[in-house]
């Protein structure tokens, strides 16, 4: 890559936006970010489920549970559509963590998750399972399609310091507001950042991307207090 | 791999894929770097439709107003659905001469907030007659229904209290609870079993807030249903009948009293700027809560007072609505008339059961030129588009009033329905 981007084709990438407790959004961020909130008092858990099928480490699965938080805005520069603080990835390749891990500080599931994606009538659904046991499940509807390319802000902090990537998301994309989709999660070590009964279940957005290229750009690093 | 259009990074936002919504929140280093963004798309959406807000009337707002185009400069006559004046009472002599009288009487403005010098005794009686209207002990003024809302909630709730809000709850509802600093949870729209659920979940004091008919979608409240969850829970019950007092139930004092429930509701709040056509909020109930409100609601006495000459009007409008029962025939035989038509023409008005009617168009992308084309055949409305609604349930939001005739409303269905078909969105 010699523009110094790296790129991700996918088939379908698919979103759903629920409210929780911004308590709980709270919890789980690092100081320096602030969450949305759709509500006051409430703001956004976001589960998104990847279908890979093209990158540096083949094709594979990924699934991102999200807070949408603040994103940086800078003079002159392109303003991001959102911005979002991933809490945990899980994928089914142990290339594809290792890859994510080193290359954009993703807090991982260190364990392959098996990730089924399930077509029915313009509703797609994705199942995650880890160590055999069911972890979560999301479904979401279409709508109209259009082609887009939306730029969003991914932040990340471990150990090595925090960051900041940013995404250029391309593709034909359905987004829609008709709460005609539902999240299952399971109680299971990999939602314990989640109060799972106070997750409204029923997601206020549900966002279809398909055929359609992730690009992001090399990572900055952040100064924070 | 088929590849979506690409754009170069640094782009400045275009007006379709950007909304109010993106320009809230962002994070740096200077409070001024949302200013560029925005004024950069801003720049765009305002000759794609957003001209269409704030368009200078130019005449009372009656059944026909003069309205002045943003783009062009011209001044144009419509057939005026957008004004709430329910009961179009706001221009009537009686109101337009009282309120000229005070202005001889007392000037201008109030001089002071109402907690000091800023009392006036048109002030009191109409306070009073809010009181009789509303068949309550004591009332109290506000100098705007926002004021209303925010300065009662505050007033009365504090950090560790829970106000639970129906989700679609007026900015105002919301910015009351925010202020109060209580625990504020939302339950979704119109739902009673949601609301138990949220209930389920509160210790404490608790305010269950919900408004009799909600300004975007025109429904009513469930009322009884959401009266019954939150006596069982313990909660009290504030109602912002801010479109709906002098309108609903036997004598107009609103929902509450449309469904039998006055006595039920602990606290009562409205607005004269809807029904009325003026300005100014009110809260009735008994003479302790009013006493208490009065010492405790910042907004209230931390702005001046409403004009005297504001409250001599309304004054006169209330003593115009207890006496012409008729007006309020009139108003819901329009929005029988309108809404016969509009299902006789195949226009979707969703789940409206008032004289707030959202024609929906449902394509945000379109509202604002079949609101355009709308208005260049005579009609003065507005779109309303997210985040205001959910994404694709975009629409016009249509004000019913006893001013209009039989003919204004005929005139109005066929422009809309006809610009809706040409357009595609009816069949």
């Amino acid at each position: 890559m010699t523009d110094g981007k790296t790129r991700y084709g996918y088939k379908n990438a698919i979103s759903g936006f629920f409210e929780f407790p911004t308590d709980n959004a709270r919890r789980i961020l690092p100081s320096h970010l602030e969450p949305v909130e759709v509500h006051h008092g409430t703001s956004i858990f976001a589960m998104t489920a990847f279908d890979f099928d093209e990158s540096m480490v083949g094709s594979y699965g990924e699934v991102v549970m999200a807070v949408i938080v603040a994103p940086i805005v800078k003079a002159g520069e392109r303003l991001p559509k959102s911005a979002m603080y991933p809490y945990q990835v899980a994928v089914t390749s142990k290339a594809a963590r290792d890859h994510a891990i080193e290359r954009w500080h993703l807090p991982h599931w260190m364990e392959d998750v098996e990730l089924q994606f399930v077509a029915d009538k313009g509703r797609l659904t994705a199942r995650v399972r880890a160590g055999g046991d069911p972890v979560a499940e999301l479904s979401i509807s279409d709508h109209s399609w259009a082609p887009v390319s939306h730029l969003y802000q991914s932040f990340m902090k471990d150990d090595k310091g925090a960051f900041q990537a940013n995404i250029l998301m391309e593709g034909g994309q359905s987004e829609h507001e008709e709460e005609l989709g539902k999240v299952v999660l399971y109680d299971h070590p990999f939602n314990k950042d989640l109060v799972i009964s106070e997750v409204y279940d029923v997601p206020f957005r549900e966002l279809w991307m398909k055929e359609g290229r992730q690009t992001f750009d090399p990572l900055i690093t952040l100064q924070t207090v | 791999m088929e590849a979506a259009p690409k754009k170069e990074a640094g782009s400045k936002p275009t007006f379709a894929e950007y909304d109010y919504s993106n320009f809230y929140y962002g994070a740096g280093d200077d409070p001024m770097n949302l200013l560029g963004p925005f004024a950069s798309w801003y720049e765009e959406a305002l000759p794609n439709g957003y001209y269409l807000y704030s368009e200078p009337v130019h005449s009372a707002p009656t059944s026909r107003v003069r309205v002045q185009d943003r783009k062009t400069g011209e001044v144009r006559d419509l057939l005026n659905l957008a004004s709430y004046n329910y009961l179009g009472v706001s221009y009537r002599d009686e109101v337009k001469q009282a309120a000229i009288d005070a202005v001889h009487k007392y000037g201008l403005g109030a001089s002071g907030s109402p907690i000091l010098s800023g009392t006036f005794d048109i002030h009191q009686e109409l306070a009073a007659a809010m009181a009789s209207f509303k068949d309550k002990p004591a009332a109290i003024l506000f100098p705007t229904g926002y004021s209303a809302n925010v300065g009662f909630i505050s007033a009365l709730m504090r950090a560790g209290d829970n106000i639970i809000l129906d989700q679609y709850s007026h900015a105002s509802i919301v910015d009351g609870a925010i202020l109060a600093k209580s625990k504020t949870t939302f339950f979704r729209h119109n739902n009673p079993m949601d609301l138990e659920r949220k209930l389920l979940k509160c210790t404490g004091k608790k305010l269950v807030v919900v408004e009799g008919v909600y300004s975007m979608d025109g429904d009513v409240c469930a009322l009884p249903e959401i009266v019954e969850v939150a006596k069982r829970h313990g909660a009290r019950i504030l109602i912002d009948e801010a479109h709906s007092t002098f309108l609903f139930g036997p004598n107009g004092r609103g929902v509450a009293e449309h469904f039998g429930l006055d006595a039920e509701v602990d606290f009562h709040l409205g607005t004269f700027s809807k029904s009325l056509g003026g300005q100014g909020g009110f809260v009735c109930g008994s003479k302790d809560l009013i006493d208490y409100v009065n010492a405790f609601a910042r907004s209230r006495f931390f702005s001046c007072n409403l004009a005297p000459s504001v409250a001599a009007g309304l004054l006169a409008g209330v003593k115009i609505v207890e006496a012409e029962p008729q007006l309020r025939a009139k108003l819901w035989s329009n929005v029988a008339y309108l809404r016969r038509r509009f299902v006789e023409e195949g226009v979707d008005i969703g789940k409206s059961t008032s004289q707030v009617m959202p024609v929906l168009v449902n394509n945000d992308a379109r509202v604002f030129a079949v609101a355009e084309r709308i208005q260049e055949r005579g009609l003065f409305l507005q779109p309303v588009t997210y985040p205001a609604v959910p994404k694709h349930k975009s629409r016009l939001r249509i004000s019913v009033s006893a001013a209009h005739s039989e003919e204004d409303l005929e005139f109005a269905t066929r422009a809309i329905a006809s610009v809706l078909r040409e357009e595609g969105i009816v069949k």
